[in-house]
């Protein structure tokens, strides 16, 4: 997994309260499942994590 | 605990095994199964629920597999204040090992309230009641003996089927298998949501449909046989002289008229290009008919609970595929599904309203598949067709 | 740090030695009485079944007494049904006896099989919902409690599935039962304006809402939502979304009912359950006006229905206008279909019955 997805990736949420992965995937124009991918690995690190309201979103860990 | 709380004790009484007994043995262990005990009590008493639904709980790298509940009256029972659910992945066809099943209440009786639903509405074994505090250290042990999490929220939810082969003579798919393999396959999907809601994949080995595939998944996979059902005549002949009325109840019954009795022959004789598959006589003499030997599934799409736009019994979608592992067609169908659905589809839009929305034939397209008559009941009535 | 997606354990570890000998070569299978299933291999092979009813909510130690049977007679196998049912396999025809008593001794039932009622799938209820309008464990133990010989026993026309869900987004999905009760909240959400801002994000909020009931505040100062109640069907997604607006009410909540639902292909295609009683009182511990109405149904389509019909078939064969007769529950205004497949479900034929 490239490091410039993943901190494209991190930097987008930082600026969000929440997304689905398919907002992320637009707003850092690349393919929806290279996304998938990278947010599942960033999961695991610990690095991001799953919010459930009417749905499901991923958000930075411990983003207010 | 005496009369503290009445109606719960009401429901000891009576035949059917009771799930208050149940509470009561686990509070005897545990102080939150004690603390649920009297908030059950209280919703008896003040007929609302005392649990908030939300916030982020979980465990490090998974997006669902954990309910987030709290009490809302914490003040009053502390030690379900927090009060979480796993969902944990069953083993296909719900079959356990005593040593696996000991295992898992060894876990739950360090880390949880010691209650549980053998299963949930959902297939999942759920572990029902667990602080904060102890949902990681109880995953890590969970998956130390060999389980895993469900599925919650916008994910693939755990994949269920049927006893299958492992114990009826009827399936004419390995549920057991496809299952297994599609939710090992899937793991990613299960565990990190993604998608506008959730996605459910069952599979019944034959048309009787044990697991309500046609009614709650959006991927059905049902069991079926393309060639012609297998008579024993000398078999039917015993069923009628045992007493079944063969011409009233099984040829009566039949819904497309596929089948004669001949009484002087004392043969049941089958149009075969008549016969549906409903399963009715073989239901009825399972040791005289039985299924046909060219076996494979249709694949139907759609089906869901009412939330948001109303049920939906699945569609055809395939009238007839060889399921075969490694099941690669199903898994690329899978595949472009999701694709098409994550793609276009609206938050909390389920796959069959979105077909709803943007229409079947716009679907169809999507996956690659060819319009067949097996997909309608009746082609459209009105004139307002594009071209 | 431990494994993760390692998946649920193989189903083949799982499987009692004359399964996995048999594995997809059963010939056939009988109902040797009540809760006993005999299945016979194409090796010759017999493999018997004793079906015990379940709770579904059971503590750890339940699942070690169960596990104590099955390692006395079923070389440490078990599996559960998809209704809960547990279910003890031997090849040992010896065995049978002993098992029904040992599952005697833990106070469960032996039934569930054929044309009976077995098990009744349902939804958590107020034992763990955020969203339940009634109680889920409690209603189906007091029918269970009233219908229990049918459990034990096979008398009725057809199996009869009954199935409960805690609210209308019916988790269960009871949709296609022969009889699902189904909790009901009948009053629209309380919107706490003082709160909202603080605990809810209004844009989800609004989005939530699949009637479009929910509208931001008029009153700009004011930043919350307002519901228009006649477009509200009280489902509580919004709460859902927004603990600011609680519609669980003690007068307004209980239980609708619907009849006639199936999943299985034989005979007729499967069809949706359909109301036929909008409201009863949530009645704890008892439910008693639930449980004598699902009593009177089941007592009217045992009487009437032919052998084999499903409570749906029979329904369809005599015509809902006889059924509502039979059973003498009232037709309302609630019966009428007003949401996405209304006009599917108004008569276009001048055939009825009287």
């Amino acid at each position: 997994m490239s490091e410039e997805l993943r901190q494209k990736i991190l930097e987008y949420l930082a600026t969000v309260s929440k997304a689905k992965n398919r907002d992320v995937a637009r707003a850092v124009g690349e393919e929806k499942r290279l996304v998938d991918k990278a947010i599942a690995e960033l999961s695991k690190e610990g690095k991001v994590e799953y919010i459930y309201l009417d749905t499901s979103y991923v958000k930075l860990k411990d983003k207010g | 605990m005496g009369k503290e709380t009445p109606m719960a004790d009401e429901l000891e009484k009576g035949p059917w095994p009771s799930f208050i007994k149940e509470i009561k043995r686990a509070a005897e262990k545990h102080p939150s199964a004690n603390d649920l005990l009297k908030v059950v009590e209280r919703s008896y008493k003040d007929k609302v629920t005392h649990w908030k639904h939300g916030g982020i709980v979980g465990v490090t790298g998974y997006g669902g597999g954990v309910i987030g509940r709290y009490s809302d009256v914490p003040e009053e029972f502390p030690s379900v204040a927090a009060f979480h659910t796993f969902r944990v992945n069953h083993p296909s066809g719900w079959f356990y090992t005593t040593k696996k099943l000991r295992q898992i209440c060894d876990v739950w009786e360090k880390y949880g309230s010691g209650l549980t639903n053998f299963h949930g509405s959902t297939g999942d074994i759920i572990l029902l009641g667990s602080p904060t505090e102890n949902l990681q250290p109880c995953f890590d042990a969970l998956s130390g003996i060999g389980f895993d999490l469900g599925g919650s929220g916008s994910v693939l939810r755990t994949p269920t089927g049927c006893v299958g082969p492992a114990r009826c003579e009827w399936s004419c798919i390995d549920t057991l298998n496809v299952i297994y393999d599609l939710t090992m396959e899937f793991q990613d999907e299960l565990h990190r949501p993604r998608w506008p809601y959730k996605f459910k994949i069952k599979a019944s080995g034959c048309p009787n449909d044990c697991v309500a595939a046609i009614a709650r998944a959006d991927f059905t996979i049902i069991g079926t046989w393309r060639d012609s059902l297998r008579i024993d005549q000398d078999a039917v002949r015993e069923y009628a002289e045992g007493g079944l009325n063969v011409e009233k109840l099984v040829v009566g019954k039949c819904p497309t008229g596929a089948l004669e009795w001949d009484e002087k022959a004392r043969e049941l004789k089958l149009k075969p290009q008549d016969c549906v598959r409903c399963m009715h006589c073989i239901n009825k003499m399972p040791k005289a008919v039985r299924p046909g030997l060219d076996h494979g599934a249709t694949i139907l799409i759609g089906g869901k609970a009412p939330i948001l736009k109303g049920a939906n019994l699945s569609w055809v979608l395939i009238p007839f595929i060889k399921l075969e592992p490694p099941y690669t067609e199903i898994k690329d169908l899978l595949l472009k599904i999701w694709d098409w659905w994550d793609e276009h589809g609206r938050t909390r839009e389920r796959v069959a309203e979105l077909i709803q929305r943007l229409g079947l034939k716009t679907f169809l397209r999507a996956v690659g598949i060819k319009p067949v008559p097996q997909m309608v009941n009746q082609p459209r009535a009105n004139p307002y067709v594009f071209f | 740090m431990a494994k993760t997606d390692i998946g649920p354990p193989d189903f083949r570890e799982m499987l009692p030695e004359v399964i996995k000998k048999n594995y997809g070569k059963w010939k056939y299978h009988e109902i040797v009485k009540p809760g006993v299933l005999k299945h016979v291999s194409e090796t010759g092979d017999v493999l018997y079944t004793v079906r015990a009813g379940s709770p579904r909510l059971v503590s750890v130690d339940f699942i070690r007494d169960i596990c104590d049977i099955a390692d006395k007679y079923c070389d440490g196998h078990l599996r559960f049904t998809s209704r809960y049912n547990i279910e003890f396999m031997t090849p040992d025809k010896n065995k049978v006896e002993p098992l029904i008593e040992e599952v005697g001794k833990l106070g469960l039932p032996v039934g569930g099989t054929g044309k009976c009622i077995t098990n009744v799938v349902h939804t958590q209820g107020w034992i763990h919902c955020h969203s339940a309008a009634t109680d889920a464990s409690a209603v189906v133990k007091a029918i269970m409690d009233e219908l229990y010989d049918h459990f034990t026993s096979m008398k009725l026309p057809a199996q009869l599935r009954i199935s409960l869900a805690c609210c209308i987004n019916m988790c269960g999905a009871v949709h296609c039962s022969d009889l699902a009760v189904v909790g009901v909240h009948t009053k629209p959400p309380k919107v706490d304006h003082e709160h909202l801002h603080a605990l809810c994000e209004i844009p989800t909020t609004i989005a939530s809402c699949p009637t479009g009931a929910i509208r931001r505040h008029s009153d700009k100062e004011i930043k919350s939502v307002k519901v228009r109640e006649d477009l509200c069907m009280y489902c509580g997604n919004c709460f859902t979304v927004c603990p600011a607006m609680p519609l669980a009410d003690p007068e307004g909540d209980g239980v609708a009912i619907y009849a006639g639902g199936k999943v299985s292909n034989a005979r007729k295609p499967p069809m949706f359950s359909r109301l036929i009683v909008p409201y009863l009182p949530n009645n704890p511990p008892r439910w008693p006006e639930v449980v004598s109405t699902l009593k009177k149904i089941i007592g009217v389509y045992a009487e009437h229905a032919q052998e084999d019909e499903r409570m749906g078939e029979w329904i369809q064969r005599v015509g809902w206008e006889t059924f509502f007769r039979l059973t003498d529950i009232p037709f309302t205004e609630q019966h009428i279909d007003d949401f996405t497949h209304a006009v599917e479900t108004y008569r276009t034929t001048t055939q009825f019955r009287w």
